[in-house]
């Protein structure tokens, strides 16, 4: 291989790959207001997620008496992308809330 | 950020609270799966907290920001997000004086801090050599970013990493690897610093002069110091898992520069790691886990007696997922002249790694609530530090690797390891004829 000489270019091709854009998806409506709601109160498996969570739900209460909450904890960092055999169990406790609150222990 | 986009897609409001350094990973996350208008709650909850007194106040902080999070009414913009165009740079994306390009592809964010060899025309035709697809073939879309990892993709940052055509058909496989599984996305990015170990088996490994031996994972050896940076520049470049961007690894780990070796299989006395999963011994494999630590000791004694008891007597309390042991080939023989098998190996960790029962509660740690993360130790959950589970059956792994020596070394933490056949191409002969002699000559003085 000859020499290069510290002044030789070098016409390089990109190491960022390609990507398709991606289908936008917008936002849930939000609601009025969470009187009288049912808040999910989404967990994960990391130690902070039920301390956040448990603090939330303290300061919801004192806010919002009438509100109602239901917890689920996932196994796992995300029970959507980790947890498929758990889908129906998901999907039935999402039906059942008008909003859900998540932490994520990061 | 996953399972929020999830819920909003199925109708339902959410907020999901996000420590304040991590809101770049979480937008990224969001905007990777089509919805990068997401409300996300920062907090000043550092990742893995549990001081309740300070997670009150953080939570307390941002109360109302949650409130209005759920009931603030959507922008026009959160209703229906305008399209973007991800970025898609030229396929010549420069020229420049070698200097010239590096400069250029470390301030894009393009390499892991070291020089990179100049991804041209020619070199990347050469490194394509090691391949039977054609350029614009697609291995995989990887996520979180979804780039895609075509062949011309794959041997660009091949070239940047110093490969030879050689290891063309290791990083097709190990791309394969990184899509498999999502956890290899998760573990690339997580606060563990979690860094990827392949193991390679099989033949290639002497084809391509993988190091098996003495210093097997120090710098040194061509393929092992190339084949694994070229994986954590397609992490970087075709992923798109970026420090402090998306890779949110607190303490780092040097091991995401290069964790490379090869099996020592000829002076192993126990079926190498690719047979004892189902493979032939003469096929090709890769094999990728994802540890955080390595731990080196010196046994308490050389014979089978002496060195199952240094590594029972060093696992530590507070591991968790993956746990392997390195074991150079005499270690081995010195288990094996025991008459162990591997199995035997694993199942004597099992049954004898424990902490003892007044271990947490003598350090002032209550063992009412239990710290279980999958295969977690620790307060409330008994003394056994190894529980095989459905999530992993096997949660004890031995390697043969290294030289002849006494030292002997542990890998913990991420999910079990998996394995994956390497296709080799058509012209795979010549292809070592070729490259096989390019070895380090070292001169005596």
């Amino acid at each position: 291989m000859p020499a290069q000489k510290s002044t030789d270019t070098y016409e390089v091709l990109s190491p960022w790959a390609e990507a398709d854009p991606v289908l936008l998806k917008g936002l849930a409506p939000r609601l009025d207001n969470l009187d009288g709601k049912k808040i999910g109160l989404l967990c994960n498996n990391k130690r902070a997620a039920p301390l956040i969570l448990d603090a939330a739900e303290k300061l919801l209460k004192k806010k919002f008496p009438t509100a109602k909450f239901s917890r689920f904890f996932a196994r796992s960092f995300s029970v959507s992308s980790l947890e498929k055999d758990r889908e129906a169990e998901f999907n039935t406790w999402l039906k059942e809330v008008d909003a859900v609150i998540a932490s994520v222990g990061d | 950020m996953y399972d929020a986009i999830y819920i909003e897609g199925k109708g339902k409001p959410t907020a999901t609270f996000v420590f304040e350094h991590f809101a770049n990973d979480a937008m990224s996350a969001a905007s990777s799966k089509g919805m990068p208008v997401i409300r996300i709650v920062p907090e000043a909850i550092v990742s893995e907290s549990t001081v309740v007194k300070d997670i009150n106040t953080a939570v307390k902080a941002v109360f109302n920001d949650v409130v209005g999070v759920l009931t603030k009414p959507l922008t026009a913009n959160e209703k229906s997000p305008k399209s973007r165009e991800p970025e898609n740079p030229p396929r010549i994306i420069f020229k420049g004086t070698l200097a010239e390009v590096n400069r250029f592809f470390y301030q894009r964010g393009w390499t892991d801090g070291l020089p990179i060899i100049p991804p041209t025309e020619a070199a990347v035709k050469e490194m394509m050599t090691g391949t039977d697809f054609p350029a614009d073939h697609l291995v995989e879309k990887l996520e979180p970013r979804l780039g895609k990892a075509t062949i011309e993709k794959i041997a660009v940052n091949a070239i940047m990493a110093g490969c030879l055509p050689t290891c063309m058909p290791l990083l097709i496989a190990g791309v394969h690897m990184l899509a498999s599984n999502p956890v290899c996305g998760m573990m690339a990015a997580s606060t563990g610093s979690f860094a990827p170990f392949w193991l390679i088996n099989g033949p290639i490994a002497k084809d391509i002069n993988i190091r098996s031996t003495y210093g097997a994972t120090s710098p040194g050896d061509i393929a092992n110091a190339s084949f694994g940076r070229a994986m954590g520049l397609i992490t970087k470049n075709i992923r798109g898992i970026r420090k402090q961007v998306e890779d949110m690894g607190v303490l780092g780990n040097p091991g995401k520069y290069t964790w490379v070796a090869a099996e020592n299989e000829e002076n192993s006395p126990w079926e190498p790691l690719h047979v004892e999963r189902g493979f032939k011994k003469e096929d090709s494999t890769v094999s990728l886990m994802f540890p955080q630590s390595f731990q080196q000791m010196m046994p308490f004694g050389t014979d089978d007696k002496g060195i199952l008891a240094t590594i029972v007597g060093s696992v530590v309390p507070a591991r968790q997922g993956f746990f392997a042991v390195l074991l150079t080939p005499n270690n081995a023989k010195s288990i094996a002249d025991g008459g162990w098998s591997k199995k035997a190996v694993k199942e004597y960790i099992i049954k004898n790694a424990i902490v003892p029962d007044d271990y947490y509660s003598r350090l002032g740690m209550k063992t009412d609530k239990p710290f279980d993360r999958g295969d977690v130790t620790g307060p409330g959950i008994g003394p056994k530090l190894f529980r095989p589970s459905k999530r992993d059956p096997d949660p004890v792994q031995v390697f043969v690797f290294g030289g002849f020596g006494s030292w002997m070394g542990l890998l913990q933490g991420g999910p079990s390891p998996m394995t994956k056949k390497v296709e080799l191409p058509k012209n795979w002969a010549q292809l070592v004829k070729k490259y096989k002699n390019i070895v380090p000559n070292y001169a005596r003085y």
